[in-house]
Order: C-alpha cells, then sequence, then structure tokens
C-alpha cells in the first residue's frame, strides 16, 4: 500500500529524481499553490497514500509535511522548504535562483514537473528505500550543517588564534579590525554580484526582451490603445488596483511578482513614450502591486512563526485587508504625485 | 524574394530593440544597483541581526513602532524574506498585520534601496525606466514611493488589525494578544 513514487525533472527543469514514500509521520503533500490543486498532487497521494493539504488555507507541523508541491517563478518559496529540509516539487520550470538558491539542490529539489514526470517506483527494495530515503535527508542536512559550521569555526579561528597570539598592540588591532571590514566589503560584493547574476539580470533579459517584441512587432501600439486610456488617468490606475486586489484573484497574481513586473514594464514603456504623463508614475506603482505578497501569505506568516491557527485567521484577514486598501492606497499616491516633475 | 528579406528585417528588428534596451540597462541600472547591493549588504553585516531583533523585542506592544518603524528598519536590514521572521516577536493576533505591512515595506523601499528585494526590482525598474527615458530623474520618484508607503504600509497594517478582529470572529476563534518568547 505504501508505494514510492519517484519524480523526475520536466524537460527544462531542474534537479531530481526525487524518491519519496509515507514515512512515519511524514503523510502529507502539502500544496502552496495559490489556492488551485495540481493535478500532480492527486496522483502522488493515489500511488503513496499520503493526503493532500492545501498549504495556502492551513499550516502542516513541518515533521508530517512528506513534500512541498510548489509553483514560485523563482523569488523565494523554492528555497525556503529545501532549506528546511523538505522535498520540493516545483510546477514551474525554475532552477536554482532566488534569495536562498543555495539550498536548492538536486537531491532535495525537482521542477517543471507534470502528470508525466510522476512514476510508480517498483515495490522490490521498499523497505531498503525507505531507510535510505529517511537517511538521506538527515545525514545531508547535518552534513551541510557542519560544513557550515566548520568553515564558521575555521574562520574564526584564524581571527580568534591571532587575536591571541599577540598580545595585542594598537597596530594589531587596527590591522585585525581593517581586515574584518575589507573581507566583510568584499564578501558583500560577492554576495552582489551573485545576485546580480542569478536574479536581477536574468529577468532584465526578460524584460528587455518583451520590450523588443511589443515595440518592434507594432503590438505596443495596440498596447498603448488597450493601457493609455486605462493608465493614463487615475480612473483606470484604481479599477488596475481594484482588479489585483479582489481577494479571489489576487494569490493568483502574486508568483514572483512576475504579473507586476511585467505591467510595470507595459506602463514605463508608454511613459517613455508620452502616452501617460509622468507624474502617473507614481500612483502606476501602487496600482500595480495590490496584490503584494498576497500568494506568500502562509510562506510569511511560517517565517513568523506563526501557530496554525493564526496562519488559517491570517489568510484570509490580509487578503480582505489588501483588498480594503487596495484603491485608497492608489488614491493617495495620486494625490502625492502633484508637483513631481512638473 | 524583397518580401522575405523585410520579414527577416523585421524578426532580427524584434531582437534588436530588446539587444538595445538590455545593453542601456546593462550600462545604467546594473552598476548603480550593484554598488548600491555592495554598500547595503556591507552596512548590514557591520551592524548585525541582533540589534535589530532587539528593537523588534520592543516594538511590539505600539502600533506605530509595529507598522511603521520595525517593518521600515526591518526590511532594510534584513531584506526581503527574512524581515518576515522578525514577526516571532509579535502576539499571534498581530502577526497578519506585521506580515501585510512589511511585505509592502519590501516593495515601496525598493525604489531607493534595491537591496530589499532586487528579486522583484522591475516592479519599480518598468515604471521607472519610462521615467528615465524621457531625461527625468528617477529618485524624485523613488523618494515619494518610499514616503507614500511610509504611510500607506502602516495604516494598511493597522486596516489588518481590524479584519483580523472580523475573521476571528468568522471562524470563532480568539488569538493571543500576549507576546510569548521562546528564544
Amino acid at each position: 500500500m505504501s508505494k514510492k513514487v519517484e519524480i523526475v525533472k520536466g524537460s527544462g527543469g531542474f534537479g531530481g529524481p526525487l524518491v519519496i514514500g509515507v514515512n512515519g509521520k511524514k503523510d502529507k503533500v502539502m500544496y502552496v499553490t495559490g489556492g488551485h490543486k495540481p493535478d500532480i498532487v492527486d496522483k502522488i497521494c493515489e500511488i503513496t497514500g499520503a493526503s493532500a493539504v492545501n498549504g495556502f488555507e492551513t499550516s502542516v507541523p513541518e515533521d508530517e509535511i512528506m513534500a512541498a508541491v510548489i509553483d514560485c517563478g523563482g523569488t523565494l518559496r523554492c528555497g525556503i522548504y529545501p532549506q528546511k529540509g523538505i522535498p520540493t516539487i516545483n510546477i514551474m520550470a525554475t532552477g536554482k535562483s532566488g534569495p536562498l538558491r543555495q539550498y536548492i539542490t538536486e537531491d532535495i529539489y525537482v521542477s517543471n514537473v507534470d502528470v508525466d514526470q510522476v512514476s510508480v517506483v517498483e515495490e522490490e527494495a521498499d523497505a531498503e528505500d525507505a531507510t535510505f530515503a529517511a537517511q538521506e535527508v538527515s545525514p545531508d542536512e547535518s552534513e551541510k550543517e557542519s560544513e557550515q559550521q566548520a568553515t564558521y569555526s575555521k574562520d574564526k579561528k584564524i581571527m580568534e588564534t591571532r587575536a591571541a597570539q599577540e598580545n595585542k598592540s594598537l597596530l594589531t588591532k587596527i590591522g585585525l579590525g581593517a581586515g574584518k571590514v575589507i573581507n566583510t566589503f568584499y564578501q558583500a560584493a560577492r554576495d552582489a554580484v551573485e545576485t546580480m547574476l542569478h536574479t536581477v539580470i536574468p529577468f532584465m533579459g526578460f524584460v528587455a526582451l518583451l520590450i523588443g517584441i511589443i515595440q518592434g512587432s507594432g503590438i505596443g501600439d495596440l498596447f498603448a490603445n488597450i493601457m493609455s486610456p486605462l493608465a493614463g488617468n487615475i480612473w483606470g490606475l484604481m479599477l488596475i488596483g481594484l482588479i489585483c486586489s479582489l481577494p479571489f484573484l489576487s494569490p493568483l497574481l502574486g508568483p514572483g511578482g512576475v504579473i507586476g513586473q511585467v505591467l510595470g514594464t507595459l506602463i514605463g514603456v508608454e511613459i517613455g513614450k508620452g502616452n501617460i504623463p509622468p507624474n502617473l508614475a507614481l500612483p502606476a506603482l501602487f496600482a500595480i502591486n495590490t496584490q503584494n505578497a498576497a500568494d506568500f501569505i502562509p510562506v510569511g506568516l511560517g517565517l513568523a512563526e506563526a501557530e496554525t491557527k493564526t496562519i488559517e485567521v491570517g489568510v484570509p484577514s490580509v487578503l480582505y485587508s489588501r483588498f480594503l486598501n487596495g484603491v485608497p492606497r492608489v488614491f493617495v499616491a495620486w494625490l502625492a504625485s502633484f508637483g513631481l516633475y512638473k | 524574394m524583397d518580401f522575405i528579406v523585410k520579414i527577416a528585417e523585421g524578426f532580427i528588428n524584434l531582437f534588436q530593440t530588446g539587444a538595445d534596451t538590455f545593453i542601456d540597462w546593462m550600462g545604467s541600472i546594473v552598476p548603480l544597483v550593484l554598488m548600491l547591493l555592495i554598500a547595503m549588504n556591507t552596512l548590514i553585516q557591520l551592524i548585525g541581526e541582533k540589534r535589530i531583533n532587539k528593537i523588534a523585542q520592543k516594538s511590539a506592544g505600539n502600533p506605530l513602532l509595529r507598522y511603521m518603524v520595525l517593518p521600515f528598519l526591518g526590511s532594510f536590514m534584513l531584506a526581503n524574506p527574512m524581515v518576515h521572521s522578525l514577526g516571532r516577536f509579535m502576539p499571534e493576533k498581530y502577526k497578519p498585520s506585521y506580515f501585510a505591512s512589511a511585505a509592502q515595506f519590501a516593495h515601496t523601499s525598493n525604489g531607493i534601496f534595491p537591496h530589499i528585494n532586487p528579486a522583484e526590482l522591475f516592479i519599480f525598474l518598468g515604471v521607472a525606466s519610462g521615467i528615465q527615458q524621457l531625461g527625468l530623474p528617477m529618485t524624485d520618484l523613488a523618494i515619494r514611493y518610499l514616503l507614500v508607503g511610509l504611510v500607506m504600509n502602516f495604516i494598511g497594517g493597522w486596516v489588518t488589525d481590524f479584519t483580523t478582529s472580523i475573521v476571528e470572529k468568522q471562524q470563532k476563534v480568539k488569538l493571543s494578544k500576549k507576546v510569548h518568547i521562546d528564544g
């Protein structure tokens, strides 16, 4: 009855193959996909006998989660569950990206998964597999931890030994201090370049291509005809804000902020062409983002170590408050835009 | 034959326009954002996470601190995902409100401090690139974005207190208003 599934990456996906099955308390497949239930969740549950839980409506203790199914385009969620040691299945084709990309590894993460990528594992080595799978997660984690600790303590030891060895003369103190500051700068630069390379520049490429296609093909004029009357005055912007903040729509528009970023780019193009007055850029920034993080509520509350009860109350509560706030935000931003670029 | 050449030219033109846009950004936005990122990352490292945690503990009692000062400082110091972790110092009842406010600060401050949320920078940059194209300074927009955000995100957090009370009644549960910190 407790069969295992093997999940391989789809074309263009990353990671895997993962072999997962029910293991003791870990018998829940949690899906955090803005409300709808992907087909693969049903298939995985059918094969393994696990139960499906909508992570968007309720939360599950981490030690009961067998696997997490997400639809993250590369901002945050794709790293959060791997960071916690939970096998993660992404239905989007996202690879290693986002601020938590270092946790996204082949042995715990697989992406671009559809129903066809999920298959039953032959039962023969069931017991072996189970222990193996169970072990696989934990030593991995501890390995990572010990690795991190090792480098950390190494790093510190050099400093410490140096600091302890010599009778800290003023010169040594200055040397140690300067070394620390310079190291911090250097590490900061490394992190920043990493972020630019893996997160900002890829998105720039995507947006630039989009702009090229819009402007070069003449679709731009079509867009201008639709967007300018809509985004070119405060009522249209408030309408955009209203639509984006509808509680049943906002979680679907949220993932990765992609919709907001594309809308922002379209409006930016029209501002650049002079079809939309530049001072409306301010209310536009608020209008395209009234759905801000609506898909992220359970995860964010999870980071705040909220209780299950709180998450169940918090999700609808924040969705309602986004809805109540959305249009007034746009309106206040419009008031604040008087005198901008005049 | 001419027709085919025209089509091919038009096809390449799509990508040429995109490429021009891209290299323009690589020359203007990328270096600026990179320098800002490095400076901010360093500053954050030097100040340290412990201090902001201390501020968080003291901020739980007062709405103004809770939904304006703390999420603003927190998003600046801890950046996008981790700013939400400060919510653990809040009583259960206020966690949704803190989230609502902090998530918005991850955008409204992003115009001036792109290190907060580089992955979603184009919400701001997409709009602002139009401003740049007109030869106007982006900073004016970024500052007003931040200031309006400061006020409206606070109101957003506060309104969430009320919606939380409503949902509490709907679901017939009561969330604790007391802080409990276990470390």
